[in-house]
């Protein structure tokens, strides 16, 4: 078996003296994208916060391509190749696309140099670099996240959310960039979502969180599995 | 009497004995210096109350010892000496000190001023002051101040005792103030100002009366002074007296009370002696000391002694001030009935931030004996509404009235007024006071707070004397809440609110972060309050079980507007709640 | 009447450069710098320095900006990271600070008054005014700084990265932000400004070791009506500096003195937010 990319251990966090996750342990290989599903308010977003080391574990391990990451700081993390991409509060709304973008890598030499691989994924964000972030509709702010994420050529992405609140076609859209990213450019994702379909479309295994712990995972070809999953994500 | 009164009244009279006894020890140059000290020293202690205790960073206290030297030294300088005259300047020294300091109080404290506000004011307030002292040309003496008015010329000694009893006596009430309930309200509004103010404690007055009674204080320590020295200047109102004052409390140990107290007469003693042979160098070294300690010593030097103090006494065991509960008078909350109106009543309650709508022409009633369930996506504007709700300078637009009274533009003290209480979604609670002192604090606003003393018991309405008997929390009435496990918390939490009397909850995620068996309890508990208490209680949830278990009618948000609202069932099963959450069908809702 | 509009000018011209330093730690560090009033005693020591060497006064400038950025790297450092979570001690730090540094020049040069030379000596005719040639230049001087401030922060990898973090710090984490890094550059920027400030406006005035303090005050005052923003910064000069020349002008000099003091206090009353986002 080849090594894990990400591999998180006995993860156990939360704010203050809250445990809001209790005991986790999963792990994403390069090349494949893993879903994590959940209602609102199970954890989800924690546990990828704590990942990037925006939230201290209680205690567990988080190592990253062998090596322990746990506690790091989130910008370490993100220099070592890990693109997250929070669920609320995900771009700069006053900055310009260009300058969103830009923040994505290191330095101007890069973003110049990568800018044209954005323009097959998604040609609108080059036609609107100079507009501000905020000025873009829900699906553009979504492509423009994506952008960002992927300009920065990551080993890993963290993915919170990205369907919430776009259509269905935009949806797909998502989902052929996610397994592009996976298939051309062998990165692995970590993806957070609630859409079922969704979620199932693109991923290669997912895992259900509730009230802070694992109780289902599986993987996606597995017909079985998946047939009990819309119970554990009904309203 | 209390073991605090009895420790009070020994400090007390000890103090006066040494201060009656000093003045034959000490040589005329030491007892001059201490004199000025010994009043700068009743300012500090004021200094300690303000920011030590309160929280709130003055840097202007000068200016009222100030108003009072000039009080004194313009009045008997232009109009008159004598008894008459000196009771009329110390008159006119306290009524200036109380105005300005309620115009501070005003400028600096009003509900969402930012600390950092309040301070720049407390800055601006000496410099201010010693302007308008440089603009009265001959009448206040300008820059070179006012000296040889007529004064009394007492004995040196006579001086010390004045000086000395005044400190004494103003530090002993000081001293009661800080220990009694008063002082555990000033403490909340240090640890958190505005989970004080949702309590329904009136912060912003507080503040504004602790500033009135703090430069009272002060003017009257500054009025002793010139009529001591016989001389005013307009360094004695000044900005770098304020921030000395300040220096010195941080050296002593703020929230100590006596620390600071005592770092003023030893640091300004020393600083008076050593002055003459190496001023600058002296200054250069307060200043490098003052620096250390607030990076690497942020309580200051008092915890040291006294933690000194412990190990070279015999251990004493601490005493606990013990409090008890009492079931308090049938308050509204059991009778809930306002008429016909809904207790809560919503009609096209909105919300903006700049271009960014959160909540859009929300209409809702909510009726007495309902749990109302507040469901909806991330970012749907949930805990926008409640604050809308509980705050009334939150929405843009639209009405809110709770039990038929329309909040118009309330402050949260002002709507915990009219029966709605309000919990948070995380629970930080005020840290170092114990679970009694924080349910007293609940109940401020209803039985108000002993100025120089302590409650024993603490009377609560039966909803919250039920949920600290359920989490076992009644026996813990002597734990600090650092100390609580999360649920526990949560619990005291609840109890709080349930303390202010309140006929509408607001709750936001009363569960979050609690196991299962913790959540049944609270189910529980909410469900009695509705139905044998007649409260109407709105909650914001995303375990969609424990919403199914409880709650009577769900309301579903969804960017800003209602999508939905009917029994859990009804809002499982339907399509457009569905789509809201999995956003499939964003375009068509909206 | 031209003599009065060119006062208001360039009175607005020097607060203008006197408050950009304390504005720009206010604006990524959520910190207000107390030591500012020390810097700017600095700059001017270094001005009185320059002058006192016979080198050429215009050199104070850079070398006071230079120094000023240095000395804020190591203060960064020392005593403002250590209190980053506790944002009132920090100002007393910051505070503690500046009466070191006060009483370190009180110690070196003595209480007493001393000058600089001016770069610029004489009048230059305006509209039939004879007018300081030094305090016009002041306003050429403003207007290159507030060019440049704004090209620095639109322009630079170092001024996305500080609006980032300004904006929402977490998230400029996620992307790789080194957020203390960017908060240490900037203190060195503000206390290098603050500097290079006080070295402008010495030839004006004189310098003692408390020059600073009835600046840093009115600095406080405007950078608080400002908000974060160089565009409402100038305007708040203009406003409240414009008050203050006519305050002296026409009733008296000493209330004049504290016009700007009482103006911004009652506007943040009525406005806790200030000019910013109106």
């Amino acid at each position: 078996m080849n090594q894990e990319l990400l591999s998180v251990q006995g993860l156990t966090s939360g704010y203050g003296t809250a445990a809001v996750l209790r005991n986790i342990s999963l792990g994403v290989s390069k090349g494949e994208i893993v879903v994590l599903l959940g209602k609102n308010g199970m954890g989800k977003s924690t546990l990828l916060k704590t990942i990037m080391g925006f939230v201290s574990p209680f205690s567990g391990t988080v190592s990253l391509d062998g090596d322990d990451v746990t506690n790091i700081r989130p910008h370490m993390m993100a220099r070592s190749g890990v693109a997250h991409t929070p669920q609320e509060h995900t771009l700069f709304p006053d900055l310009t696309v260009e300058e969103n973008l830009r923040l994505g890598v290191a330095s101007n030499r890069l973003f110049h140099e990568r800018l044209p691989s954005l323009e097959t994924l998604f040609p609108r964000m080059l036609e609107r670099l100079k507009q501000r972030a905020g000025t873009l509709s829900g699906g553009e702010q979504k492509m423009l996240l994506m952008s960002r994420g992927l300009i920065a050529q990551p080993k890993l992405m963290l993915i919170d959310e990205v369907s919430e609140g776009l259509q269905p076609a935009m949806v797909d859209r998502m989902g052929e960039v996610l397994i592009r990213a996976r298939d051309e450019l062998g990165i692995a994702v970590l993806l957070v979502e609630q859409n079922l379909d969704f979620a199932l479309s693109v991923a290669n295994r997912f895992m259900v969180l509730k009230l802070g712990e694992i109780v289902e995972q599986g993987n996606v070809d597995d017909v079985a599995s998946t047939q009990t999953l819309s119970n554990h994500l009904a309203v | 009497m209390s073991y605090t009164h009895r420790a009070a009244l020994i400090g007390c009279l000890s103090g006066l004995a040494i201060i009656a006894v000093a003045p034959l020890f000490l040589d005329v140059y030491l007892t001059n210096i201490l004199i000025r000290t010994l009043f700068v020293a009743a300012v500090v202690m004021t200094v300690d109350i303000l920011w030590g205790y309160t929280g709130v960073l003055t840097f202007g206290q000068s200016a009222f010892f100030g108003i009072g030297a000039y009080a004194c030294g313009l009045i008997f300088t232009h109009y008159g000496f004598g008894p008459g005259w000196a009771l009329a300047a110390l008159a006119v020294a306290l009524g200036t000190a109380a105005i300005v300091a309620a115009a501070v109080g005003w400028l600096a404290f009003f509900h969402g001023s930012s600390p950092l506000y309040s301070s720049i004011i407390t800055l601006a307030l000496p410099i201010v002051l010693t302007q308008i002292i440089y603009s009265g040309g001959s009448f206040t003496g300008s820059s070179s101040g006012l000296s040889g008015f007529p004064t009394y010329y007492w004995d040196l000694k006579v001086w010390f005792w004045i000086a000395g009893g005044f400190l004494v006596l103003t530090t002993t009430a000081g001293w009661l103030l800080v220990r009694s309930d008063f002082g555990r309200v000033l403490i909340a509004i240090r640890e958190n100002e505005e989970r004080s103010a949702y309590l329904g404690i009136p912060v912003s007055r507080i503040k504004t009366m602790l500033m009135v009674f703090a430069g009272m204080v002060a003017s009257v320590a500054g009025f002793g002074y010139a009529a001591f020295s016989n001389v005013v200047a307009p360094e004695m109102a000044g900005f770098q007296l304020g921030t000395e004052l300040l220096i010195w409390t941080a050296l002593g140990g703020r929230a100590t009370l006596l620390g600071p107290v005592f770092a003023a007469i030893g640091i300004d003693t020393i600083s008076s002696w050593l002055s003459g042979a190496m001023p600058f160098v002296w200054k250069l070294l307060t200043g490098v000391a003052f620096v250390l300690v607030i990076v690497l010593l942020p309580r200051g030097l008092a915890p040291l002694i006294g933690a000194l103090w412990r190990k070279l006494r015999p251990k004493r065991v601490q005493k606990i001030h013990a409090i008890r509960l009492s079931p308090a008078p049938a308050g509204r909350m059991l009778h809930a009935s306002f008429g016909d109106a809904p207790p809560l009543c919503l009609s096209q309650v909105s919300r903006r931030y700049g271009s960014l709508q959160v909540l859009r022409d929300v209409n809702l009633d909510a009726h007495g004996t309902e749990l109302l369930g507040i469901i909806g996506p991330n970012g749907a504007g949930k805990t926008t509404l409640m604050r809308c709700i509980s705050d009334g300078n939150e929405r843009t637009g639209g009405a809110v009235r709770v039990n038929n009274v329309e909040i118009a533009r309330g402050s949260p003290q002002d709507i915990v007024g009219l029966g709605v209480g309000r919990s948070f979604q995380n629970t930080n609670l005020f840290d170092t006071l114990t679970v009694g002192e924080c349910l007293q604090l609940a109940r401020y606003r209803i039985d108000g707070a002993k100025l120089f003393d302590r409650r024993e018991t603490v009377s609560l309405p039966h909803p919250a004397l039920d949920i600290l008997k359920t989490t076992g929390l009644d026996k813990m009435l002597a734990e600090e809440t650092r100390n609580l496990s999360h649920g526990m918390k949560r619990g005291l939490e609840l109890a709080m609110v349930l303390a202010t009397e309140p006929s509408v909850l607001l709750l936001d995620e009363p569960t979050a972060g609690l196991t299962r068996p913790e959540r049944m309890a609270i189910g529980a508990v909410l469900t009695r309050l509705t139905q044998e208490f007649g409260l109407c209680i709105m909650l914001i949830e995303h375990d969609l079980d424990f919403v199914r278990a409880i709650c009577n009618r769900v309301v579903v948000l969804h960017q800003g507007a209602i999508l939905m609202e009917g029994t859990v069932e009804e809002v499982v099963a339907s399509d457009l709640v569905k789509a809201a959450y999995t956003g499939l069908q964003k375009e068509a809702v909206a | 009447m031209e003599a009065l509009a060119l006062d208001i000018l360039t009175t607005a011209a020097i607060l203008f450069v006197v408050s950009t330093g304390l504005m720009i730690i206010l604006g990524v560090m959520k910190l207000i710098n107390f030591a500012h009033g020390a810097f700017l005693t600095t700059g001017g020591y270094i001005a009185y320095l320059v002058g006192a060497a016979g080198l050429n006064p215009w050199l104070a400038v850079p070398a006071a900006a230079v120094l000023g950025f240095l000395a804020g790297l190591v203060i960064e450092r020392t005593i403002i990271r250590p209190l980053y979570h506790r944002p009132l001690d920090a100002i007393l730090a910051t505070w503690g600070l500046g009466i070191v540094i006060g009483q370190v020049f009180a110690l070196t040069f003595g209480r007493g008054v001393q000058f600089a030379p001016s770069p610029i000596l004489g009048t230059i005719d305006v509209f039939g005014n004879e007018y300081s040639g030094y305090r016009l230049a002041m306003l050429a001087v403003a207007i290159v700084l507030a060019v440049a401030l704004s090209a620095l922060l639109s322009f630079t990898r170092f001024g996305l990265n500080a609006r980032a973090v300004i904006a929402n710090e977490p998230l400029a984490r996620g992307l790789g932000i080194d957020s203390a890094n960017v908060r240490s550059i900037t203190f060195g920027l503000g206390a290098g400004l603050a500097c290079a400030a006080g070295a402008l406006i010495t030839p004006l005035l004189s310098v003692d070791p408390n020059m600073g303090l009835p600046w840093l005050v009115n600095s406080f005052m405007l950078v608080m009506i400002s908000g974060v923003s160089f565009p409402s910064l100038l305007v708040a000069s203009l406003l409240l500096g414009g008050s203050q020349v006519l305050v002296s002008t026409y009733i008296s000099p000493i209330l004049g003195g504290m016009t700007i003091v009482v103006l911004a206090a009652l506007i943040l009353r009525l406005k806790p937010k200030g000019f910013s986002r109106a």
